[in-house]
């Protein structure tokens, strides 16, 4: 059962389709597991309808829905319906089966990490996967800049609590932390950090939340 | 807690007109039906996509909008969303995965759109929750009326501009702290707040 939530405000620009990819995708994985959030997105999402509709109107082109009709009665039989699919999680298509089974790089005894930025082309943001071995600890350390982090398996513990599987957390730099891993498995996150560009060149170091 | 089988008579009533012309598209490829939908809905999202800074393709985008709903009707439930918040979140994702492709250069996309934003009721097999989303539905549409001018200013910019809340605040000239808690006040006025205090 997930304790910790992303806020309203995150969940609004979710909503509205403002968030960056690395972002959506850490909202997405936790609404995956937490009806309560979906009920919440469910209501942003009626709320954008609703803006929607209380904008002004802009009339079409004259032949617009005509040749939307051309389109669905394309030579092909125009566009295939979709169908229900077995569900894939869009961790899964991103990772693979087995997020214990990646090529991690160890930086620490306890501490392995995995920069994925590079599968999130043209977004402004680090993003990176972080191993921290069952009942390891994490050295103290704070933040630069908000830092996402949303728990993809087993769990840790700081002075604020306990974070289990799809706990959802952003921290910055008022957030001096030491996290344990707490439980029989592995403690991996998937954090994007907000990376001003002047920061760049020193961040092969500077990775959360865990080393810092 | 009411009884289960009083349920669906209850909210069957409430179904939205939207919604049952929706569903005939889904069910029938019924053609007026999708006609009434497209006159109602294709102008209200050509503004959409203006207003996104999709001037020059805003046709365009109400074409992509308006296959992908014909494709994807098969699957709408009204128990899940009213029509025009589906509709909305099919806009929404359209306008995000045009300007993605626009954006990009020559890269996979590694995670699809439709991975990262959800379409209501999607490989979702949830209990249905119909009586309590058409009442958050009717409390928005009749708090809305009664939030100050300049918290409807900020919510129709973060959804209808594409503008992040730290863009509003530089436009308007505000402090984000400001934005923030006009945000919160309206949300809380559309109980939004409420359901992270039952946390």
């Amino acid at each position: 059962m997930t304790r910790h939530h992303p806020d309203s405000l995150s969940l609004m620009e979710y909503s509205a389709g403002n968030l960056s990819e690395p972002h959506a995708l850490c909202i997405r994985l936790h609404l995956d597991q937490c009806p309560h959030c979906r009920s919440r997105v469910d209501t942003l999402n009626s709320l954008g309808a609703i803006m929607m509709e209380h904008q002004p109107k802009v009339t079409l082109s004259d032949n617009s829905f005509d040749q939307l009709m051309a389109r669905i009665d394309g030579d092909e039989g125009g566009p295939a319906p979709v169908m229900p699919e077995p569900r894939v999680s869009p961790l899964q298509k991103l990772l693979g089966n087995d997020i214990n089974d990646l090529p991690w790089k160890r930086q620490l005894a306890d501490v392995s990490v995995l920069d994925i930025t590079d599968r999130f082309p043209g977004q402004n943001e680090r993003v990176v996967l972080q191993k921290l071995v069952a009942g390891g600890k994490a050295p103290a350390h704070t933040h630069r800049g908000n830092e996402t982090t949303l728990v993809l398996q087993g769990a840790f513990a700081d002075q604020n609590g306990v974070f289990n599987q799809w706990d959802f957390v952003v921290l910055n730099e008022q957030d001096e932390h030491r996290p344990v891993a707490v439980g029989c498995d592995d403690c991996i996150t998937l954090s994007v950090l907000s990376a001003p560009l002047k920061l760049t060149g020193r961040f092969t170091r500077l990775l959360n939340p865990f080393l810092r | 807690m009411t009884t289960r089988e009083q349920q669906p008579a209850k909210t069957e009533g409430r179904k939205d007109p939207w919604g049952v012309l929706l569903e005939n598209v889904g069910k029938h490829q019924d053609r007026a039906a999708y006609h009434a939908l497209f006159e109602h809905f294709a102008p209200q999202i050509k503004y959409y996509a203006i207003s996104n800074g999709l001037a020059s393709h805003a046709e365009e985008l109400v074409q992509e909008v308006f296959v992908s709903i014909w494709r994807r009707s098969c699957l709408y439930d009204w128990r899940k969303a009213a029509a025009s918040t589906w509709i909305f979140t099919i806009a929404r994702n359209q306008r995000i995965d045009m300007l993605r492709k626009m954006q990009r250069t020559s890269a996979e996309i590694a995670v699809e759109t439709e991975d990262l934003w959800q379409i209501p009721g999607d490989n979702e097999n949830e209990p249905v929750t119909s009586l309590h989303r058409l009442m958050s539905e009717r409390r928005i549409r009749e708090s809305l009326s009664l939030l100050p001018e300049e918290q409807i200013t900020v919510i129709a910019k973060v959804y209808m501009e594409h503008k992040s809340h730290q863009m509003v605040a530089d436009e308007l000239n505000i402090p984000l702290g400001t934005v923030k808690s006009r945000v919160r006040l309206a949300l809380n006025k559309l109980k939004v707040i409420l359901q992270d205090q039952n946390v």
